[in-house]
């Protein structure tokens, strides 16, 4: 069994689609050389070769993910992305596991609230195999009946049991409160209430809709020659014929005003699991650099003021820490941490007295020079393998980032000054709005908690889904 | 970073060996290797494709090396390595290293204490200068132990008693084992947690942080030369002591299957069966790695197939094994479904089990394990951090490096008798430890 110091919570934790360059050296930080090729259906490839160990990533975006779930669905993305690998036209799901397990391959697709991630990994002696099955899965599956309802039934079991394990469901029921249900707050796995009513049929549709060439980026980075790859890739994905797909319509969401709680009752919590915020920033923030900068200080490494507040000097908690999620739309904001029930109201109140402190004192001209050095020299290795590489490119081209967001990440977090960062505290970091959710045992800490809102929601652990919060 | 996607897979533990292992055709990478005069070993390879650096510090010294009234003190110890020593004052250790662009951490198994630094290369001498200062003059500030001790109750309460899976962990270990020290928690348990005193902690730093007890791993952008001349003045000069005791207690022989239930508030049921195999560097530890990989990894695995595809009666199964000096168990967990009976679940496990006794594997399965070893070579060969730590636990656990390099012949020497001769020799019933979660609302699971 392996015990971490650092904890690592349950919520998001990287600030963007990260950006930085190398400490103390003069070259900077680069992305490697990388090309874009547009098929004539409308697919958009991008190459970058990577030598040195004999692996080949491919990283597909589909412009579609848990935002174009119907109303009532929640989780049709992602169960439509599982699904892909569950019976082709030419391969049982058995056929393809025995395929891709005996070259050692990976397979992974999964629906986030923006994009669907579809993605593989193969040594690349294996290149025609692992390609054929990755197109084979995003081209040609079939939905087979009783594996639908298989998957259905599992995700619906791991749903339940992700309750079993407070900072499992953080994440959920904290972003159904904050954004009421709505936008980022739908489930993007689905719950107990929605997958139920998710048919093959509703698979089937989301699937003609929205997969097709035109809606699609395919980052493949690795061990491989751009020129054959780029044939390989013609050949497999060519005849994939496009078409139009269903423009998605999805509103940002207004900062929540002033204050809320939700305490989900576990009765058998031993400590209290917490989170509090309002809805940030978007990916293309023009703070987000700054913004980066001052999370570090505040709340994202180990020594950040909040971890040193509540674990370093108090020893409240195993690790508490802030993070913006940024996303195509605002997403949220949290502030996390988790204690014992008896301080449940001291840790959260030096919580709150760290947000007050940072918006009033702002950080210090140490801070900000750690804050810089840490980024710059935490980030090379962000960058270091084949599939962080496809997976950072592919994104970048999915959020209309350019190479820019990585070579010239090192300029951008040096130009930050105390200045900037005081401002983009006062506009981004919340005091008087906030939406608390807790995770515990109510009837250990429910009146203690009374005082951090006025309005106040409760839900039972036990009852399905994360929303509506109350009744 | 732990998302809400993992759900299912968080359901279960990795079927990972801990480490990775190698096939034939793996390739070779240059380690350079230097023992200090104080008996610290020092293994360097160079790589400058990032300009990056990660640097493992291995102490032989885990919760085997501890006793009832301390277990849980190496992991608390590993805590306060970062509570200040001498010119690097109360947590001002991890402040100055991420000010110049580090970052730290360390875990603690069974077996070892590991502290990893990640760090731009300038950072190189800071780094040395960190590490030497701690392991020569810890502070014991009683007021910094009283805190992080809550820190560590909160760990507890974190990964065991609100986490199911770790709180059946602990139970099937502390029955698996009845003499051995692999029978406590290695955060220990939480009346030792408020127990231990500044007289244990200071014994245990004596014990276990001597040079001679350690191996240094260090992978980036650095020359071999540079590594060992700051050893050369920073850490050869740190006198060694005595190693911590030989841990001499034998696990005896289990004679016969144990159970045990956990009675706990949960919405699923979980089964978790321990068996007794030898540690590390047994020749069987190859053949016990294919078995597991041909039974549990992928869902081509026999197991998956069986219990979550056909039988639909376990959202995942799955194997670990952890890296150990001495015998330990392998561990064979089910997330059981909703309405499903753990019974059926062991039932099943069984009848595989026992499929693969009666005949060999096929050569295809024999051909497929050896590929997936393959390709978790090169997965753990494709970061500087990745090839510190598996170089580092290859000699430490196997006695040198480069098994790591030769498992490529081990793994290919294997054949389907030794699969099967091993499937016969430790999955037995006698051998056993079966434990079963059952929710608190519903008893269908209590025998």
């Amino acid at each position: 069994m392996m015990r971490m110091r650092t904890a690592r919570l349950g919520l998001l934790l990287f600030v963007l689609p990260s950006f930085a360059a190398q400490a103390a050296r003069a070259q900077s930080i680069h992305l490697p050389p990388h090309e874009k090729v547009v098929l004539k259906n409308g697919l958009t490839v991008l190459l970058l070769e990577k030598h040195g160990v004999p692996i080949i990533s491919f990283y597909g975006i589909l412009k579609a993910g848990a935002a174009a779930d119907p109303e009532g669905q929640e989780g049709l993305a992602a169960i439509t992305a599982g699904l892909l690998r569950k019976g082709t036209e030419s391969r049982t799901t058995q056929q393809f596991s025995a395929d891709l397990d005996f070259i050692g391959g990976s397979f992974a697709a999964d629906a986030t609230a923006d994009f669907t991630a579809i993605s593989a990994e193969c040594l690349s002696k294996d290149v025609a195999k692992g390609l054929d099955l990755f197109a084979d899965a995003l081209l040609h599956p079939t939905f087979p009946k009783d594996e639908v309802d298989k998957l259905l039934a599992q995700t619906l079991d791991a749903v339940k049991g992700a309750k079993d394990d407070p900072q499992q469901v953080l994440a959920p029921y904290y972003y159904a409160y904050l954004y009421s249900g709505r936008g980022y707050g739908r489930s993007e796995d689905g719950d107990e209430i929605s997958l139920p009513k998710i048919q093959r049929a509703a698979v089937s549709r989301f699937y003609a809709n929205y997969y097709a060439p035109g809606n699609m980026i395919l980052a493949v980075a690795g061990d491989f020659q751009p020129a054959d790859m780029k044939k390989r890739l013609a050949d497999v994905f060519g005849g994939w014929l496009g078409k139009l797909t269903p423009a998605l319509k999805i509103a940002a969401t207004a900062p929540v005003k002033g204050k809320r709680l939700l305490l989900v009752d576990k009765p058998d919590a031993t400590q209290t699991y917490f989170a509090f915020g309002n809805i940030g920033i978007s990916v293309e923030d023009p703070d987000r650099v700054a913004i980066r900068v001052v999370n570090t200080v505040f709340g994202e490494r180990f020594t950040s003021m909040l971890n040193e507040a509540l674990r370093i000097e108090s020893g409240l908690t195993y690790g508490a820490q802030a993070g913006f999620d940024a996303r195509k739309l605002p997403g949220p904001f949290v502030i996390e941490s988790f204690t014992k029930n008896e301080t449940t109201t001291q840790a959260i109140d030096l919580a709150l007295q760290v947000l007050a402190k940072l918006r009033k004192d702002g950080i210090t001209a140490a801070q900000l020079a750690s804050a810089k050095n840490y980024i710059k020299g935490q980030f090379p290795p962000e960058i270091e393998t084949s599939g962080a590489l496809a997976r950072r490119i592919a994104s970048d081209e999915f959020y209309g980032l350019d190479d820019s967001e990585v070579n010239q990440l090192e300029a951008r977090v040096d130009a930050v000054t105390l200045e900037t960062a005081r401002q983009v505290i006062q506009k981004h970091y919340p005091s008087e709005n906030l939406v608390f959710m807790l995770i515990g045992n109510a009837s250990a800490i429910g009146p203690a908690v009374r005082k951090y809102a006025e309005k106040q929601d409760a839900r039972k652990i036990t009852e399905p889904g994360f929303w509506p919060a109350g009744k | 970073m732990k998302t809400r996607k993992q759900w299912i897979a968080a359901a279960m533990l990795c079927v990972c060996t801990g480490m990775s292992c190698v096939p034939a055709e793996a390739q070779e990478y240059a380690v350079a290797t230097k023992t200090l005069k104080n008996g610290m070993k020092v293994l360097v390879q160079s790589d400058r494709s990032i300009p990056n650096v990660a640097l493992y510090i291995f102490y032989r010294i885990g919760s085997r090396n501890e006793h009832p009234g301390t277990t849980g003190l190496s992991h608390f110890f590993e805590h306060m390595m970062f509570k200040g020593a001498k010119k690097y004052g109360p947590d001002e250790l991890d402040k100055i290293f991420e000010a110049n662009g580090g970052s730290t951490n360390a875990y603690t198994t069974q077996n070892v204490t590991v502290y990893q630094d990640w760090f731009p290369r300038a950072a190189l001498p800071l780094t040395f200068d960190i590490e030497a200062d701690r392991i020569q003059y810890l502070s014991f500030d009683p007021e910094r132990i009283k805190s992080e001790r809550e820190v560590v109750a909160s760990e507890r309460r974190l990964s065991v008693d609100n986490e199911n899976i770790g709180a059946l962990d602990e139970q099937l270990w502390a029955t698996a084992f009845i003499a051995h020290p692999y029978q406590w928690p290695v955060v220990g348990w939480m009346s030792d947690i408020e127990h231990w005193t500044m007289e244990d902690l200071k014994h245990h730093f004596e014990m276990g942080y001597s040079p001679g007890n350690a191996t240094m791993v260090v992978v980036g952008d650095v020359s071999a030369d540079e590594v060992f001349q700051l050893c050369e003045k920073m850490i050869e000069p740190i006198p060694s002591h005595a190693p911590p005791p030989p841990v001499v207690t034998v696990e005896p022989e289990q004679m016969g299957e144990r159970r045990l239930v956990l009675h706990k508030a949960a919405q699923l049921p979980l089964l978790m069966i321990g068996y007794h195999v030898p540690q590390s560097n047994n020749p069987d530890y190859y053949a016990l790695n294919i078995l597991r990989t041909v039974l549990f990894q992928g869902e081509s695995s026999r197991m998956y197939q069986r219990l979550v595809d056909k039988d639909q009666i376990a959202l995942g199964v799955n194997s670990s094994q952890q890296p150990a000096f001495d015998p330990t168990i392998a561990i064979v967990i089910a997330q059981v479904k909703q309405g499903a009976d753990p019974g059926a679940c062991e039932k099943a496990i069984y009848e595989e089990l026992e499929k693969a006794k009666s005949a060999p594997i096929s050569d295809k399965e024999l051909e497929k394990a050896k590929n997936i070893r393959l390709v978790e070579f090169y997965k753990q060969m494709q970061t500087i951090n990745g090839r510190a730590n598996t170089i580092g636990t290859y000699e430490v656990f196997f006695g040198d490096y480069r098994k790591l390099f030769e498992a490529a012949k081990n793994y290919a020497a294997v054949t389907k008798e030794d699969v099967q001769r091993v499937a016969r020799q430790y999955f037995g019933a006698n051998n056993r430890t079966v434990a079963t979660l059952v929710p608190d609302a519903d008893e269908k699971g209590k025998p």
